[in-house]
């Protein structure tokens, strides 16, 4: 070490270091962290109203190289599996919201899902060429953009239990959204290839491969929904419920993702097909939700640990284009369809603010581990980073953008009424 | 403040009122979307008329004045129709039923109207307790007189209607045991219960101008009387009724009343007594009770009897009536539904078959809504 004059008497260390508690044991630096985030996020909530989603996000974070370096997303690796079925709870539970048939009762819903999804690409698109970015990888990060997360709407609405038209369609949006950048993801290839220019020689595969997909997971989540309602009938027992719904939502996925097909698509499909088949016997949240409860916070310190803030310097007008231009896309798109379709102004705004939240680990549950990006070779660096830089920004802010449009400015959240001891 | 004179309308006009639940299509609890149903119907192009109730899952529809049961029937298809499609698009469904059977009245919220709001501090918690669902049936009278005769004769029959209309045997997800449960609610009301005995619209005139000094009321809305006056209808209106699973037991029970109004002021079989009312509670809690199956006081022979038997003999009595107002069918079909039984007791059967209370409310919108 060079001689630097400091006194010798002074310690060459600091007197404290983190404890590295991912060298010693993964578990054991997950757990504490969890321990850590329960009371710091309910302090949070108290003190400034911040959702405790956001709470377990920051905690994660906090914990992440960029904070304390407590934990390494690498240490996750080993939770992948609870961290999907974590995910696939929600994506279910998601699926069995929804009521197809609502938008062939209003067509002009439907008509808006696609607008908001198809504008909000088109101006990400548009934002990341106009800036230099190369077409192709704007495309994609455009399509990926276009989608918000399931999985920050889902818990959210669990927090905050709206009920009205821009939670209903929250919940629509996103997950139609998702699917299509799910679609995108898949296409991506192809979408590759047409740049090198070899397009004509595999695009019949790809798009063979992409119809397989989308069928192939219809089709798995059709069958899982309908042996869920088998199973709960041969059971009958109430009580069974929640280890049916969660041995199905793993097996599930599990299939999906061994079968090279969709599990944000089976696990939708499968919630819907349960829901119509099982009418009022199938209750998800009460059961899933409780006893999801820690899956949850688990998820979301993930989703803390794993934002990737990296080159942010570099990628700041790219990031900001990216958000600005996707708030644009969306506002634009439930604006312009939001009377026809039932919506009032004020209702609009709610509903934009709330599909703010842009997420991709619902849409990547297929990923073998968190490190996604390298999936998609060919992928822009600069672009990538800028996608995740947004993504995790818009992530971390997803639970506030939520509780602005679905309490703030749209009033469907009934507000706790204080208890009287 | 005086009350305002009673306006003159043709004699047996009639106009229906249902409060009608609003339900969310997932769990089938009661949501509170009347503002985006309310937008959705603004310019609908029925006579009808569509408007918000006291709590945020409720509305209220109106027919326009009738004079026969085939139009009246027809103006409710279309608003069902009319009202089910704006639903629909919303992702909302509508039941009928006097009482929601799970929903918490804590987690009803005030429609934000000035009216609403008054009535919402002035009765506390009574007022979100007051998430009930009702049949209004009015009846066009000459005059203010005629209009507090016909009231007060008609406060005998008053178990009828509540015996034949009653929906609600559930309240918070518990069978009360009553066929309509709705009542008890209304009854909480101070300014419940029936109507002074005055025979002339210059005496109630001098009531109203009493409890107006009281600064107790404010205006003949703030009675919750079964039967009342509204002079500016130039109707009398008949409160006591759930609202029924579909629209033509609606339309049936307004020209069974109809055609019971014409017997009544055409035969004059008996002129109405204070003493009328020396069995009228009685008489109303056993029909809320029991259904059909109550036991009423005659308040004139003393002697007791079936309510299912004593509406028997109305609808004989009446039946040349209702046979000149067109409205033979309706009478039929409330014959029918004394053999059927109630909505209440379709409601029970449905439970007792094993249905949990979400899959029970559902059936009884999908009846509602004609699916």
């Amino acid at each position: 070490m060079p001689e630097t004059g400091t006194p010798h008497i002074l310690p060459q260390a600091p007197w404290f270091t983190w404890p590295d508690l991912h060298q010693l044991d993964p578990v054991l630096g997950l757990a504490a962290v969890m321990l850590i985030a329960v009371v710091a996020a309910s302090a949070l909530h108290r003190l400034f109203k911040l959702p405790r989603l956001a709470g377990y996000m920051l905690v994660g974070l906090f914990a992440s190289p960029m904070g304390m370096g407590l934990l390494q997303p690498a240490d996750l690796d080993g939770w992948k599996p609870i961290i999907d079925l974590a995910i696939a709870a929600l994506v279910f539970e998601l699926g069995s919201r929804l009521r197809p048939r609502w938008l062939i009762d209003n067509p002009w819903l439907a008509a808006s899902c696609v607008l908001e999804g198809l504008l909000a690409a088109l101006a990400v698109g548009a934002a990341l060429v106009a800036l230099g970015a190369p077409l192709l990888s704007a495309v994609l990060a455009a399509m990926v953009a276009a989608s918000t997360s399931p999985v920050i709407a889902m818990a959210t609405v669990h927090e905050l239990r709206p009920r009205g038209q821009v939670g209903e369609r929250l919940l629509m949006m996103c997950a139609l959204n998702s699917m299509l950048a799910m679609l995108a993801l898949k296409l991506w290839p192809l979408l590759s290839l047409a740049g090198q220019g070899t397009l004509a020689n595999d695009a019949l595969t790809w798009v063979a491969s992409a119809l397989f997909v989308v069928c192939g997971s219809f089709l798995l989540g059709l069958l899982c929904g309908w042996v869920l309602d088998r199973a709960a009938r041969l059971s009958q027992q109430r009580a069974s419920a929640p280890v049916l719904q969660i041995a199905l939502v793993m097996l599930a996925a599990t299939l999906a993702s061994n079968l090279g097909l969709s599990p944000l698509l089976t696990l939708l499909v499968a919630g819907m097909t349960a829901r119509a088949l099982m009418g009022h016997r199938l209750t998800v949240e009460p059961y899933l939700g409780s006893a999801g409860a820690a899956l949850t916070v688990l998820l979301f310190i993930s989703l803390g640990v794993l934002f990737d803030f990296d080159g942010a310097r570099e990628v700041w007008p790219w990031v900001l284009a990216l958000v600005g231009a996707r708030l644009l896309g969306k506002g634009l798109g439930v604006a312009l369809l939001a009377r026809p379709s039932g919506l009032g102004w004020r209702q609009a705004l709610g509903l934009t603010l709330a599909l703010q939240p842009m997420g991709s680990l619902a849409v990547l549950l297929v990923a073998h581990n968190f490190h996604w990006a390298e999936q998609l070779p060919g992928f822009d660096a600069g672009v990538m980073q800028a996608l995740l830089v947004a993504g995790a920004l818009m992530q971390l802010s997803g639970p506030l953008w939520l509780n602005l449009g679905l309490r703030r400015v749209a009033g469907e959240c009934r507000e706790e009424m204080p208890r009287v001891a | 403040m005086s009350l305002e004179a009673f306006t003159v309308s043709e004699p047996l006009t009639m106009g229906v009122e249902l409060e009608l639940q609003l339900l969310d299509t997932l769990d089938f609890d009661l949501t509170p979307r009347a503002q985006d149903l309310l937008r959705a119907l603004d310019k609908h192009p029925g006579a009808w008329d569509v408007k918000p109730e006291i709590t945020r899952s409720m509305i209220e529809i109106g027919t326009s004045i009738q004079r026969e049961h085939a139009a009246l029937r027809d103006e409710l298809h279309d608003l069902c129709r009319q009202l089910s499609r704006g639903a629909r698009k919303l992702n909302i469904a509508i039941g009928g039923g006097g009482t929601h059977a799970f929903q918490h009245w804590s987690e009803q919220q005030i429609y934000p109207t000035e009216r609403f709001h008054y009535i919402s501090e002035l009765y506390g918690y009574l007022a979100k307790q007051f998430t009930v669902f009702g049949q209004h049936v009015h009846i066009g009278v000459p005059n203010g007189d005629d209009a507090l005769w016909l009231l007060h004769a008609l406060s005998r029959y008053v178990p009828h209607f509540i015996a034949l209309s009653a929906s609600s045997p559930f309240v918070q997800g518990v069978d009360t045991g009553f066929h309509s449960a709705r009542l008890n609610s209304v009854f909480a009301f101070p300014l419940s219960g029936r109507a002074p005995f005055v025979l002339s619209w210059d005496e109630f005139g001098e009531y109203f101008q009493k409890m107006t000094s009281t600064g107790v009321v404010q205006s003949m809305k703030d009675f919750y009387w079964d039967i009342r006056p509204k002079p500016e209808f130039g109707t009398i209106e008949l409160r006591v009724c759930d609202t029924p699973l579909t629209v033509d037991k609606a339309a049936a029970l307004a020209c069974y009343l109809q055609s019971l109004c014409r017997y009544l002021r055409e035969e004059r079989p008996f002129e109405p007594a204070e003493d009328d009312y020396l069995v009228y509670t009685y008489n109303r809690f056993q029909a809320c009770r029991f259904g059909l199956d109550g036991e009423i006081v005659d308040p004139k022979t003393k002697q007791r009897q079936k309510l299912r038997d004593d509406i028997i003999r109305t609808l004989a009595r009446v039946a040349e009536h209702a046979l000149d107002l067109r409205s033979l069918d309706a009478n039929n079909q409330i014959r029918d539904s004394l053999f059927d039984g109630n909505d209440a007791r379709w409601l029970r059967a449905l439970r007792q078959g094993g249905a949990p209370l979400p899959a029970l409310v559902e059936a009884a919108s999908a009846r509602w809504m004609m699916k």
